[in-house]
């Protein structure tokens, strides 16, 4: 009995013992629990919150005024499955990533490698040239862009037939094709600082004796960009990848303001699609609000995001193992 | 001079000092201006769409607020496609305002259900009604359960209207053999028209532009066009000869469009039509960078503001010259109403009763706004601008037309649900190529605002209502004529 109960004291004094430097390590960093909290309290007020409380709403046909009565059960995501404006809408968001994204990580490589040359002068003002574009608004820009070619679309077109490369005028905007490549045009220039500004700081974690060390053995500045800055940059590549990846997937603002979807929902992406079935707007009519059949949108659209992403995470995961890095 | 300095406390608590104070500050109320504890004026919040008609409305606040001292009127003026969902969410956060142009989202019948409105009846007296024409308060259209909420504004007059730019017609010889500027009446008269700008600015200036960006300036090109070639129900309605949409089966949307095809490929149609607003279109129409435009009355005042009044207008173009339907208005009709939370309801009825009197009507008129809904202020006579005049002389391209709500009122609570891709988009995708199959394409949209249609009747049979797809038909109506529905 003696013997029990010291075992058991023993292994209570041991869990105690093992709570002891967590909760020590807990006091310990109490003012940065306290300065992350309002963050938290945010996150889950305004994004977990809704998160979970939207999928109620899937289940009901329902305008956004009042309670939802009208109980739909899972019509809502029959109709988003069955609606080929969203499926079109599919396509453009992942057109739009699969374009956007390998280019603006290329150019702003490529822009990283050169503004990382210390002997390149003003190099500063160009960095702050580069990163100008993300600090304003894609609404703004959008706006800006949009009044660009409204207002001069015929100048580009007048000077575009002077010198033959085209024979007829364009609607920049108005023209599926045109308004999607506009589109995508934007979305690189706005935000290749970011990841210009990622890239650099990768880069200026790669020590300069490796660089000396090559040019030693030899090798030029396309050896030593495939053999030390490749390699190096690829754990730091992978998040910037994947980042970029998130951010082209938020696509919204660019084609709300530069095309609102439009011409015959050739630009609409997955966002613009779930705000136009929240808000209505799409067309001229008064089309009717449907928070329900919004939610489920954004449910499915969920879904087939994080297959998605289990796909993409697997294949990085697989392509830096073999490779030797770290993710 | 030394550097401020202060510490982390300090810091905190001069930013909690100062987001209170902010805080504050937010949740104070602008309406109710105190002096010494002592509320001198109700301000009244008022909210609607008018854009080009702005100065009508703020020389109307003016004139109210001079007449009613105790009185301010706070107007916020909302962009259009966005109204009713800014309504809809004023209405749910409880800041609606007092006095508002009623959405066209909901149905007024469900802002009656839903509680957004007060009832009129306590100041809407026989008397107040009377100065209204006959016929103008209608159980389903603006009164509910035999409650009033709202009346009447403008006498019928035509939606739309074809503008043309005299200085772009006589520059290609478009002129009469009297010199008056040649003004199109048929679908073969624009086109030559358009063929004339064209060949005679070489390629320069274009026959026909609008503004698509909104999606509305395509839906009205063939709302205007379609009418004239004898289409009742245009684009705003089923056909109510047989009680059913038709783009499909009527063949005058197809023709319309494949002609509208046509003068793109030919380069009448100023390019960037589909990407510009129709702001836009209508500033590049008065600077003469097309022809001709397809708008409404509300177009002008703007226009002569800016000193353009070199233009014409006809309505209805058709391909015999003879418009084979109208545009059809019903009994009734509404615009203001007063919301149902109303901190000051007498004042608010008194600026929407000032808003309905007969002298603001007779102001709205002499701005070239519109049409009253008194007839003593539609004179002829009285109107100065010879454009406006051109305008008030093609009223009678306006009449009354069935209104299934009227014989069956049960009709108006069926609710008939947004079929998508409808016209708006069905148009773009049609002009843009994306669409190719003309008469396909139209057809499918015939069928799912069909189907819409009678999904909506069998579930509101389902719920005890009784109607029926009948109630949409009137074998007796000739578009031609004005229509007087008789009640079921």
């Amino acid at each position: 009995m003696a013997d029990t109960e010291l075992v058991l004291l023993g292994s209570r004094r041991a869990r105690q013992g093992r709570r002891s430097p967590l909760r020590r390590r807990i006091a310990g960093a109490r003012w940065s629990y306290v300065y992350v909290l309002p963050m938290l309290v945010l996150l889950a007020a305004f994004v977990v919150y809704p998160i979970i409380a939207s999928l109620g709403y899937t289940f009901y046909r329902w305008d956004g005024i009042g309670d939802p009565t009208e109980f739909v059960g899972l019509d809502n995501f029959l109709k988003v499955m069955k609606d080929f404006i969203f499926w079109k809408a599919l396509r453009n968001t992942f057109l739009y990533v699969v374009i956007v994204v390998p280019l603006q990580l290329v150019i702003a490589l490529a822009l990283a490698l050169v503004l990382n040359n210390p002997r390149l002068r003003l190099r500063n003002l160009y960095r702050t040239l580069f990163f100008l574009p993300v600090v304003t608004s894609a609404a703004v820009i959008a706006v800006v862009v949009q009044l660009l070619f409204s207002n001069f679309g015929d100048v580009v077109n007048d000077v575009l037939m002077s010198l033959g490369i085209t024979n007829t005028y364009i609607d920049w905007l108005g023209d599926p094709t045109f308004a999607m490549i506009i589109i995508m045009g934007v979305g690189v220039w706005h935000t290749l600082g970011y990841n210009l500004v990622y890239f650099l700081a990768g880069l200026q974690t790669i020590p300069g004796e490796l660089y000396e060390a090559a040019k030693l053995d030899g090798a030029g500045a396309i050896a030593s960009f495939r053999y030390i800055t490749v390699p190096m940059l690829r754990s730091v590549g992978v998040v910037i990848l994947l980042l970029s990846i998130i951010g082209s997937f938020q696509i919204f603002d660019l084609v709300q303001v530069l095309t609102n979807g439009g011409p015959y929902f050739a630009t609409e992406v997955v966002n613009t699609y779930i705000y136009h079935l929240a808000f209505g707007g799409a067309s001229s009519t008064a089309v009717q609000p449907d928070v329900g059949l919004a939610s489920a949108a954004s449910f499915f659209y969920g879904l087939l995001l994080i297959v998605f992403a289990v796909v993409q995470a697997v294949f990085l995961r697989t392509l830096v193992s073999r490779r030797g890095g770290r993710a | 001079m030394s550097p401020i300095q202060l510490n982390r406390r300090q810091l905190l608590r001069a930013a909690a000092t100062a987001g209170g104070a902010a805080l504050l500050a937010g949740c104070s109320t602008p309406g109710d201006k105190t002096t010494g504890g002592a509320t001198t004026a109700a301000t009244l919040a008022y909210w609607d769409w008018y854009v080009s008609q702005a100065p009508w409305v703020q020389n109307e606040i003016k004139l109210f607020q001079k007449a009613h001292s105790g009185i301010a009127i706070k107007k916020t003026t909302q962009v259009t496609d966005k109204y009713p969902d800014l309504m809809a969410l004023a209405v749910r956060s409880g800041t609606a305002p007092d006095v508002f142009l009623l959405p066209k989202a909901p149905k007024l019948e469900d802002q009656v259900s839903q509680g957004w409105l007060t009832p009129l009846d306590k100041w809407a007296t026989p008397a107040w009604q009377a100065r209204f024409p006959e016929g103008s308060f209608v159980e389903g259209v603006n009164v509910f359960d035999g409650k009033i909420y709202s009346a009447p504004f403008s006498a019928l007059a035509p939606s739309l209207q074809l503008y043309i730019h005299h200085g772009v017609f006589k520059e290609a010889g478009l002129v009469n053999p009297d010199g008056t500027v040649f003004v199109p009446k048929t679908w073969d008269d624009i086109t030559r028209a358009a063929e004339a700008i064209a060949t005679k600015s070489g390629g320069k200036v274009f026959g026909l532009g609008f503004g698509n960006a909104q999606k509305g300036a395509l839906p009205w090109l063939i709302e205007l066009f379609c009418r004239g070639a004898g289409s009742p129900g245009g684009t705003q309605s089923v056909d109510y000869r047989t009680g059913k949409w038709t783009y499909g089966t009527d063949r005058n949307y197809a023709d319309f469009l494949t002609l509208l095809l046509d003068w793109k490929k030919r380069n009448f149609i100023y390019p960037s039509s589909m990407s510009i607003s129709d702001e836009q279109a209508r500033a590049y129409f008065a600077k003469g960078r097309f022809g001709m435009i397809v708008g409404g009355v509300w177009n002008q005042p703007a226009w002569e503001e800016g000193g353009f009044t070199d233009y014409s207008l006809v309505t209805l173009p058709s391909p015999t010259g003879t418009p084979q339907a109208f545009f059809y208005g019903f009994p009734g009709g509404y615009l203001g109403a007063i919301s149902a939370k109303a901190k000051h309801p007498d004042d608010a009825w008194a600026w929407l009763d000032w808003f309905y009197s007969k002298e603001a009507g007779k102001r709205w008129v002499e701005g070239g706004y519109g049409l009253s809904i008194y007839p003593d202020n539609n004179d002829p006579a009285a109107v100065t601008s010879p454009t406006f005049k051109q305008y008030v002389a093609m009223a009678g391209t306006a009449i009354n037309g069935p209104v299934p709500a009227i014989r069956n009122p049960d009709i108006a609570k069926v609710e008939v649900a947004p079929a998508q891709p409808d016209i708006p988009d069905v148009a773009a995708g049609i002009y843009t190529g994306q669409l190719k199959d003309v008469p396909k394409a139209l057809k499918e949209l015939e069928d799912r605002l069909n189907d819409a249609l009678s999904t909506a009747v069998a579930k509101a049979k389902g719920q005890g209502l009784k109607v029926s797809m009948a109630d949409y038909a009137f074998a007796d109506w000739d578009p031609a004529k004005p229509y007087t529905t008789k009640r079921g």
